[in-house]
């Protein structure tokens, strides 16, 4: 996995979240999103489908599919290296 | 323009209390006029429900966050509110005193929760779904719509077994998520009016001022005016909250600062879904 694009996706959940004070580097590649990670909830997991689809024409189905997306940021960059038109 | 924007009630709740005068102060009111103690989340010679416990918190929190709030700046131009947010939001205003706020939550709350013990309610939050899909499987299941959040943030109240039905159902349309929570009575429902009477009795207790804030309601987005009050509080636990139309008539007045005074930043997030759609 391209480490570029894995600094890519850092700065799209900055960017869709509006997350204020945080860079990409603040934010461990293989922690949790949700939870304990960055907290994410299903309110933010919409928000990153819709970011995800218009930087890189890559859409997430449905719920399950979501569930592994959005596990971590390896596991969004790998889905998107993945299906990325 | 800015607003201060009143959340309802929580979810979940915290463990560690702020160690300052003001949360000694609502806590301290709290357990005086609402039986409850916040450090400890437990009665304190009183017996109710673990909702009523969240809707203290909530009201309490954001009692506490706007008496820090008002040490840093000057009052809002607008206050706005969501559910049992109104509470607290009255009290910002000044239309209502603090301690009766944290009274009224724990009356109404009570009062609320008895619903719950001849009948088994839920929640259920909706997530990626539109309006309209949603509509037809809440008449499907015979639950209700309770708030308009965004135009893919929903939630719906009503029967438990028909809500677990009718969230399986969204999923199965295609709704990124749909979760359903265990809740004492179908709040912001037409339910609600079996126990109108004991409501009305409970908000025409109270005295209200004329707010000295602009304060909009969630159903029409009117200004409450003292003598609205009472009426808008029996109305808004029988009808649904209608955020996103809050939310585009304060951008329409003129507001460009939003801030959420309470527990979490569910205002928030939906106002950044709604900001995403103003632009595009």
């Amino acid at each position: 996995m391209a480490e570029e694009l894995i600094d890519k996706v850092k700065q799209l959940i900055i960017d869709a979240l509006r997350i204020e004070g945080m860079t990409p580097a603040d934010i461990e590649t293989d922690a949790p999103l949700f939870g304990e990670g960055l907290g994410l909830d299903s309110i933010d997991a919409l928000q990153l489908v819709v970011a995800m689809e218009k930087e890189y024409g890559v859409v997430v189905p449905d719920a399950a599919t979501g569930t592994k997306v959005f596990r971590s940021v390896r596991s969004m960059a790998d889905y998107i290296a993945e299906h990325r038109k | 323009m800015n607003c201060f924007m009143f959340p309802g009630q929580p979810l979940s709740h915290g463990t560690e209390w702020p160690d300052d005068p003001d949360f000694k102060a609502i806590a301290d009111m709290t357990r005086r006029r609402a039986f409850f103690d916040l450090e400890t989340f437990s009665w304190v010679g009183a017996v109710g429900t673990d909702n009523v416990k969240l809707q203290l918190f909530g009201t309490a929190m954001s009692l506490y966050r706007f008496r820090v709030l008002r040490r840093e700046r000057p009052l809002p131009d607008f206050v706005a509110e969501h559910s049992m947010g109104i509470y607290p939001a009255l009290a910002a205003c000044g239309s209502l005193p603090e301690e009766a706020a944290l009274e009224m939550t724990f009356r109404v709350g009570t009062c609320l929760a008895r619903m719950g013990e001849r009948c088994s309610y839920a929640l259920g939050c909706v997530v990626g779904l539109p309006r309209e899909p949603l509509l037809a499987i809440a008449e499907n299941h015979g639950v209700y719509m309770a708030n308009y959040n965004t135009s893919r943030h929903f939630l719906l109240s009503g029967e438990r077994s028909a809500m677990e039905a009718a969230m399986a159902e969204a999923l199965a349309t295609g709704a990124f998520s749909a979760r359903t929570f265990p809740c004492d009575t179908p709040l912001h429902t037409p339910l609600i009016g079996e126990i109108d009477g004991e409501l009305r009795g409970i908000f025409n207790h109270y005295r209200y001022g004329e707010p000295r804030t602009r304060l909009m309601d969630h159903i029409n987005q009117d200004y409450l005016g003292a003598a609205d009050v009472a009426p808008f509080l029996r109305e808004e636990l029988q009808r649904p909250v209608f955020w996103e139309k809050s939310y585009r008539a304060l951008r329409a007045a003129g507001v460009t600062s939003f801030v959420e005074v309470g527990m979490g930043d569910s205002l928030k997030k939906y106002n950044r879904w709604i900001d995403g759609e103003l632009r595009s």
